[in-house]
């Protein structure tokens, strides 16, 4: 371990029982700490704010996140507050995020923005695995550079892998790469100058309508000047944003995230407290 | 090599029936955008497809499905056609894809029905089959050398988008073989990075295609299938 640097761990296993989802087990090492569980929407659903402590990733940080949901489970994830990506020339901090969705249960896991300082050098791989009629419905939000600075991402390395499985069998492969030195964050097959991308995904082993038709209609109702735009997976869908603001993002993923709840019978105008700054 | 070469030049025709000409590859919407103009900017456009594009993926998809025919490798050969269809990232990419491997299976078949084990391989797909594995497929049961393939693959790619260019900025016929030819030195360089690429490094930046490509599954009028 490199001074300075963590290793962190959150392991977290949530069971439902008799009408309730609970956080079971709560395993954390710093700088990771997990909120108690708590009930804004009923017991089916509990939700949980993950906290990184240090304040941001630095060079050397190994963390690994493990989410375990037993069957019937229903959870919602989320982080009190944006993510910062240390500049480091000389180290890269890796997370690794583990998730399983046993049968029948439902998560979702948005946490706050990413922020990517130039000159960092991270990489993230999520991996999923899914049982039957699970549904997996998550997002991330990223902004390269501090733009406040007019900073730009054109020294270090950003890698982001996910994967989504269900019985040894891939249904969404992302394997995102920016290398700073690759004027990608000016080129139009990058950024265009843009700093700021977000994507939305939901994927469900559940037999269901994909919601696109009413997701477009979303787009061109209030959104139409954005660059937003929605398409079919395999088994789900997929939202990308991209722009030059964070809280533009998070307003139409929001407007989105909210009709799929309307669309599953979820509380379609719930808003986390800790995203109301 | 020179039946080889035949081989590959048939296989990697624009005349070969499998509609590569009717798709644009997110560039309907990049000129419609007025993102790309000229030949300047469609040269650029491909060039960082190449270097860091999602093209990279599919080519060493290609290799490893390669490895998995000459090994016999069945399993891994399904393995990597389901790891590139879950890689696709939009419906239209996908259906891409999956039609153009329909068509190129259809016609190996016609080309080897004596061949028991192709017939074999191609029987064990549940799901649709991939372009690029359909022509792993062929390109291995030919014993076609790698670095040719993959040359063969990305110069009919090439090829096929600055036809779409050449329709749509519009460009000139000889401005668009002009650009075809100042592209080969960068097909050249990329192939050896390409066939070091390790599993864990099978990696894009593809948010210029996916947005293009999501776009264009909406845009109004169309020349080019969505």
């Amino acid at each position: 371990m490199f001074e300075g640097s963590w290793q962190g761990k959150i392991n977290l296993v949530y069971e439902y029982q008799q009408g309730k989802t609970k956080l079971k087990s709560a395993y954390h090492q710093a700088p990771f700490k997990i909120q108690r569980a708590f009930y804004p929407e009923g017991e089916s659903i509990c939700h949980s704010v993950i906290l990184h402590t240090a304040g941001g990733i630095v060079g050397g940080d190994i963390l690994s996140q493990n989410i375990h949901l037993f069957p019937h489970s229903q959870v919602f994830i989320t982080t009190p507050a944006a993510t910062k990506i240390y500049r480091n020339t000389e180290k890269k901090a890796f997370q690794d995020i583990m998730i399983k969705l046993e049968n029948d249960t439902y998560l979702e896991y948005l946490p706050q923005e990413t922020i990517v300082f130039n000159k960092s050098q991270y990489q993230q791989k999520l991996k999923l695995e899914l049982g039957n009629n699970a549904t997996w419905l998550g997002w991330e939000i990223i902004r390269f550079g501090r733009s406040a600075r007019r900073e730009t991402f054109t020294e270090g390395q950003w890698l982001n892998y996910t994967e989504i499985w269900y019985k040894n069998k891939p249904l969404w492969i992302d394997r995102q790469s920016l290398q700073g030195e690759s004027q990608l964050f000016s080129e139009i097959n990058g950024l265009a100058g843009k700093p700021v991308v977000g994507s939305l995904i939901l994927v469900s082993t559940h037999t269901h309508n994909n919601f696109i038709k009413e997701i477009r209609e979303l787009i061109n109702h209030k959104f139409h000047h954005l660059i937003l735009g929605v398409t079919t997976l395999q088994n789900g869908l997929l939202c990308r944003y991209h722009g030059d603001s964070v809280s533009e993002a998070k307003t139409c993923l929001i407007a989105i995230w909210q009709l799929l709840r309307r669309e599953y019978g979820l509380n379609s105008t719930f808003k986390p407290r800790v995203w109301q700054q | 090599m020179s039946e080889t070469l035949l081989l590959l030049l048939q296989l990697c025709n624009s005349s070969l029936p499998l509609g590569a000409y009717s798709y644009s590859e997110g560039l309907e919407t990049l000129v419609e955008k007025k993102k790309i103009i000229d030949s300047k900017t469609l040269n650029k456009w491909l060039v960082n497809e190449l270097k860091y594009g999602s093209i990279r993926i599919e080519l060493a998809i290609i290799i490893r499905a390669y490895n998995c025919y000459l090994q016999k490798d069945l399993q891994g050969l399904l393995y990597w056609n389901n790891w590139f269809s879950a890689s696709r990232e939009t419906s239209e990419l996908r259906q891409q894809s999956w039609q153009m491997g329909k068509s190129l299976l259809r016609l190996i078949r016609s080309f080897e029905s004596e061949n028991k084990f192709l017939s074999q391989v191609i029987n064990s797909f549940n799901d649709p089959c991939n372009y690029v594995i359909a022509f792993s497929i062929i390109t291995a049961n030919w014993e076609i050398k790698r670095e040719y393939l993959l040359l063969g693959y990305l110069h009919n790619w090439v090829n096929n988008l600055i036809n779409v260019g050449v329709k749509l900025i519009p460009l000139g016929q000889t401005e668009g073989q002009k650009l075809l030819l100042n592209i080969n030195q960068e097909i050249i360089k990329n192939i050896d990075v390409i066939l070091s690429l390790k599993d864990e490094e099978l990696s894009s930046c593809s948010w210029g295609l996916c947005l293009a490509s999501i776009e264009h599954e909406q845009l109004y009028t169309r020349l080019f299938r969505s």
